[in-house]
């Protein structure tokens, strides 16, 4: 037989259904969040994943100058370096050669027109023939005769042969001994020396594209630049979002993010070069996961770059030059990131030799595992989410504790029952599964509804919040264990063990003492003396000291409703505050870093702007230890570290003075984010190698645009080896102009600071509208909770003083005065508590994603989260007083049943 | 007639410490039968409601012993304590304690779900009166139809022992001797043996065993030869 008891669960759900529902809200809808953020996430990393290998992501690419023939691209495939040495001597050879024969040739007929004359001279002195231009026509008249013949001859000669023998081997052995005498310097132009290197074959593609002005209004005016490929390439193909390939000549399809920045979809007539396209498709390349235009680009344009596909024949018909890309993929795949290092600088030289054998030239050279376009939203993405839970875990806690003390008062209200049953033979375990029953129940249902929301709607809203970024492929809902865990997993235990300890608590009485409703444990305890206030002010105060637990939990209530306040307001506040001070964030209006401090012919890089200022830099990884979704890709889940050689007395980096030689010092962003000390040692290591760097932290300095270590340049030197004259990039406060382009990197600026700013804003804003409301919804909800359940509480003994005559503006004043007084009082240091926890809260999700991001709240907002909190309250308590005047007066009078 | 089945032996009870100690029970003793049906009369402060919590197995002697078919209550511990309840008791208290959110049939099914041989809820229902009745909630019923379910919570058991604290406490006199009479039945019909706290003299009447206390001591101890029918009780 079912326990009869459990048949109450039901009844009670539907007598008390307004906080049921309430409650059922709001952990559907804090379950549904994080369970859609999970969801979202990883379903986003197992289509990009997926799509990696479906879509045949290349693992290089590489540009030729002009279209390689199927020997060259035969002997790249192979991996092998090319004999450059070979390739020197028989290109010298070839031209000492030529020069031998033309200089042969000449000497040849030097001697023999020589002879012809002589002889023909001695001939007509023979005859006779004194007439010099008689004797000098006849010469001319033998040589045009004779001299092809006579050199036939003279070339058949022993002596010609020999002489023609020696002269080539001088020759050649001269090639030889240049060449001997420059290899060195060839083997180090091109990397050749170094022993390790073992030949790694790959299979190429052909990879052409062309860039084409986009212009989506036709109004003769470029929006953009497009790359165009073509639709039949097998490596690097396209996910479509929406729409299909193209299959006439008049058809493309565009990157989905672009089309949605620009404004331009599916049916739209865009020009590409000038020509009318229709839009097919929308789609996501996979080696285009974001649209970054240039390898070096610091942040990508998805307005102003994009890319897209078109039919080959269409390919065909197009103006613009033909970029000779060629993508590969590695015969034998590398899995680490070192590994992939290695593969890549030992294929770059194979293919930088062989094509210079094979009298083509590389343009550009780029490894997939450095290429931005492909790897900057997995390295953003690929992180946890561990922050993600802690509001809803803060919230769980608050439930669990609205229930523990809704359940301790109905137990206090059932004492009789409870006695009885105790009496009867119920056992203690019997009773407390009983009480325990509800929120076990109501959790159960709340993570399974959660859930189902979490993987249909939630987890739209968190994928769009990645579509909004970048242009991924389509996702499709995956099995999450970690939501499951998180959403489902460590709410029913914290709601399990927060109720079972209560309950417990509360059960602990002996049946006895249960039917004499006897909880109070020493009997004697005499009345909390009150001064001599007035009676009414007196009895207040009672009310307010016997129901102290229930004002406990209401000030933890508060505490959250700030904390859920502090982040409505606080999120937006944050990303506005980061763009406005986008200014601070960099510590030089202009931050150029350049190809080598060397030019061409081995000269310093050189400027006369007065601000420029050189330094040194070098990219280290912070270990986090954090999840990745596969060795090698994206970040691995550690932190990028910039680290600075700073020249003394900098005037754009202040480095304390009294130690100049080997002082290290953190970013302040680097401090908070990672809770550094002075003192610390901190452990950096190489992306690419295996080689890692320990520093003790002297000190600090102000700085929250990026995690940075600064130390002085002769200590940078030191450190890295690297020579003292050299340096990475000038810092200025004006634009420098006389550094030719080709050695500049990349440029830094305010403006690309903001960029990221408006990005972000892009990204995250419609979410964090909805975001806000929904928390300030929440957050009134929670505090009708809390006082509902003091009312109830109460009802027993308002309906007593109801009998006895109280009006209900006097109960009113009884029962919700003291309730408004710890509401308005804890209303401020709750704002405090609940920031601090925001603040905290915030610490810990930004740690699991790269950079740096403090929290930060308007003033205006702190009053507004407090006022909200206040206004809410005031509704809640007209709400409370029509409950009091519903009481009815039979509730004191009635006994339990 | 049987064996004692019940035997209450020099039971003291104290509350309270110091000047406030107070002495509710000073060596009190007898038996009971099995089947008998006992009441237990006396004063307010007498001891009986005591002595009853006591027999219950719900409070515990300062000395002394309750044994119940030859087992002591002091030798079992609060789990056993449980077990004996749960298999040898029923209780039905001045106010009847039902469950508000359950109909009758399931606060009769509370009890019935406690015991290995329950009786039929049905049949209980159709004894007590309260077919009519059975989806009804407490709150929808006469004091004295909740406390026929009161009864009926206890006797689905099939208990070995029906405890019976101011059964009638609450009730008009009419009503008190329809419950009255119930309790007789179900002691009749299902050989229960009853124990019954009353302060109502009248009720000694329609008992096999009457036991008056006065200041926690037995001043009567008697068999009562001439029963009268609850329904000729008067008072």
């Amino acid at each position: 037989m079912k326990n009869p008891l459990f048949k109450r669960i039901p009844k009670e759900i539907i007598a008390d259904w307004r906080k049921y529902l309430v409650i059922a809200v709001f952990m559907v809808v804090m379950i549904g969040v994080v369970s859609g953020m999970y969801v979202g996430h990883d379903s986003m990393l197992s289509a990009v994943k997926e799509g990696r290998n479906r879509l045949h992501i290349e693992d290089g690419s590489f540009e030729l100058s002009k279209l390689a023939d199927q020997e060259l691209l035969t002997a790249i495939a192979s991996g092998e370096k090319a004999d450059l040495r070979q390739y020197f001597i028989d290109q010298g050879i070839e031209k000492a050669d030529q020069k031998v024969a033309e200089q042969l040739e000449k000497e040849l007929t030097r001697n023999v027109k020589k002879t012809l004359k002589e002889e023909v001279t001695e001939q007509c002195h023979t005859y006779g023939i004194t007439d010099q231009q008689l004797i000098q026509q006849q010469v001319e008249k033998a040589i045009q005769e004779h001299l092809e013949e006579a050199l036939k001859q003279a070339k058949t000669s022993k002596q010609f042969k020999k002489t023609e023998a020696r002269v080539y081997e001088k020759a050649h052995k001269e090639v030889l001994k240049e060449v001997d005498k420059q290899w060195d310097k060839i083997e180090k132009q091109y990397h050749l020396e170094e022993a390790d290197f073992a030949p790694v074959a790959v299979k190429i593609y052909e990879h052409f594209y062309r860039e084409e002005k986009e212009d989506n209004n036709q109004d003769g005016k470029k929006d953009a630049n497009l790359r165009l490929y073509q639709s039949d390439s097998w490596i690097d193909q396209a996910s479509f979002n929406k729409g299909r390939a193209p299959k006439s000549t008049n058809e493309i399809a565009i990157d989905r993010m672009h089309a949605d920045n620009v404004g331009v979809g599916i049916g739209d007539h865009i020009l590409v070069g000038g020509k009318e396209f229709e839009i097919v498709g929308l789609l996501s390349y996979v080696n285009y996961t974001t649209l970054h235009e240039s390898n070096t680009d610091f942040m990508f344009d998805a307005f102003g770059f994009d890319v897209g596909m078109v039919t080959p024949d269409a390919f065909a018909k197009m103006h613009s030059r033909v970029h000779y890309s060629y993508a590969f993929k590695y015969q034998q795949q590398p899995v680490t990131k070192i590994e992939k290092a290695t593969a890549s600088d030992n294929f770059m030289k194979a293919l930088i030799t062989q094509s210079l054998v094979g009298e083509n030239e590389v343009k550009d050279y780029l490894p997939e595992y450095l290429r931005q376009a492909s790897n900057f939203a997995t390295s953003d993405i690929e992180g946890d989410t561990a922050g993600t839970g802690i509001m809803c875990y803060i919230l769980i806690g608050v439930i669990a504790f609205i229930f523990a003390i809704t359940i301790s008062n109905t137990i206090d209200k059932e004492a009789a029952i409870i006695g009885t049953l105790r009496a009867s033979g119920y056992s203690k375990g019997e009773m407390i599964v009983h009480y325990m029953a509800m929120p076990v129940i109501v959790t159960m249902i709340g993570a399974l509804l959660g859930n189902i929301f979490g993987y249909t709607v939630f987890r739209d809203v968190a994928v769009d919040l990645y579509y909004n970024s970048y242009s991924l492929p389509t996702c499709y809902s995956v099995w999450s264990k970690i939501a499951l865990v998180k959403t489902t997993v460590i709410p029913l235990l914290l709601m399990f063990f927060i109720n079972l300890f209560v309950i417990t608590k509360k059960l602990q009485f002996s049946p006895l003492r249960f039917l004499r409703h006897d909880f109070v444990k020493a009997k004697n305890t005499k009345a909390r003396p009150l001064p001599k206030w007035s009676f009414m002010r007196r009895f207040r105060l009672r009310v307010l000291f016997q129901n102290m637990p229930n004002y406990v939990l209401l000030v933890f209530g508060v505490i959250f409703v700030e904390l859920m306040l502090c982040f409505a307001f606080g999120l937006p506040d944050s990303l506005t505050h980061y763009g406005e001070n986008a200014k601070n964030m960099v510590f030089a209006d202009y931050q150029y870093m350049l190809m080598g401090s060397q030019d061409e012919e081995g000269h310093t890089i050189k400027t006369n702007e007065k601000t420029a200022e050189a330094f040194c830099s070098k990219k280290l990884m912070y270990p986090k230890n954090a999840t990745v979704l596969e060795p090698g890709m994206g970040s691995g889940g550690d932190e990028g570290v910039t680290v600075y050689g700073i020249v003394d007395d900098s005037q754009y980096m202040k480095l304390p003075n009294d130690d100049k030689t080997e002082g290290v010092y953190l970013s302040s962003a680097y401090r908070d984010k990672f809770g550094i000390k002075i003192g610390d040692t901190i452990r950096l290591h190489e992306e690419y190698e295996n080689k890692s760097y320990h520093f003790t932290v002297t000190g600090f300095v102000s700085y929250d645009g990026g995690i940075a270590v600064f130390m002085h340049k002769k200590y940078f030197h030191k450190i890295f080896e690297t020579e003292q004259e050299s340096f990475t990039g000038y810092f200025s406060r004006k634009e420098i102009k006389d550094i030719d382009e080709k050695y500049i990197a990349t440029v830094l600026t305010v403006e690309d600071i903001e960029k990221i700013t408006v990005q972000l804003i892009h990204s995250m804003g419609g979410a964090v509208d909805v975001f806000k409301y929904a928390l300030i919804i929440l957050s009134a909800a929670l505090i009708y909770l809390l006082a509902k359940i003091i009312i109830e509480r109460n009802e027993h003994a308002i309906s007593l003083v109801k009998i006895l005559g109280f009006k209900n503006r006097e109960i009113a004043a009884l029962y919700i005065v003291p309730t408004a007084m710890v509401v308005v009082v804890f209303s401020i240091i709750s704002f405090g508590i609940g920031y601090s926890l925001m603040v905290w809260i915030f610490k810990v999700f930004i740690l699991q994603m790269d950079g740096y991001f403090a929290f930060y709240m308007k003033p205006f907002s702190m009053v507004l989260s407090v006022v909200y909190l206040l206004i809410g309250y005031v509704f809640v308590s007209v709400l409370d007083f029509m409950r009091i005047k519903k009481i009815p007066m039979d509730v004191a009078l009635k006994n339990m049943d | 007639m049987q064996n004692d089945f019940l035997e209450i032996k020099d039971l003291k009870k104290c509350f309270g410490n110091g000047e406030a100690k107070q002495e509710v029970l000073r060596g009190m003793n007898f038996t009971v039968k099995k089947g008998e049906f006992c009441v237990l009369l006396g004063p307010s402060g007498s001891g009986k409601s005591t002595l009853l919590n006591i027999i219950g197995g719900i409070d515990t002697p300062d000395s002394g012993f309750v044994s119940i078919a030859g087992d002591k209550l002091e030798d079992m511990n609060e789990k056993q304590l449980t077990i004996y309840r749960r298999k040898h008791l029923g209780y039905v208290f001045q106010m009847y304690n039902l469950i508000p959110n359950l109909n009758v049939k399931e606060n009769i099914e509370v009890g019935a779900y406690l015991s290995d041989h329950p009786l039929d809820v049905e049949e209980v229902l159709t004894t007590l009166g309260l077919q009519e009745h059975k989806y009804k909630y407490p709150n929808q019923l006469s004091g004295g139809q909740q406390q026929r379910v009161s009864i009926g919570r206890a006797v689905v058991k099939n208990p070995d022992i029906l405890m019976c604290d101011e059964p009638t406490g609450a009730l008009d006199y009419k009503t008190s001797k329809e419950i009255l009479s119930l309790i007789e039945e179900c002691n009749k019909k299902y050989g229960s043996t009853i124990i019954m706290v009353t302060h109502n003299e009248a009720i000694r009447f329609m008992a096999d065993h009457v036991v008056r206390l006065r200041d926690g001591v037995v001043r009567h101890n008697e068999r009562n030869e001439t029963k009268i029918p609850a329904v000729e009780l008067e008072w």
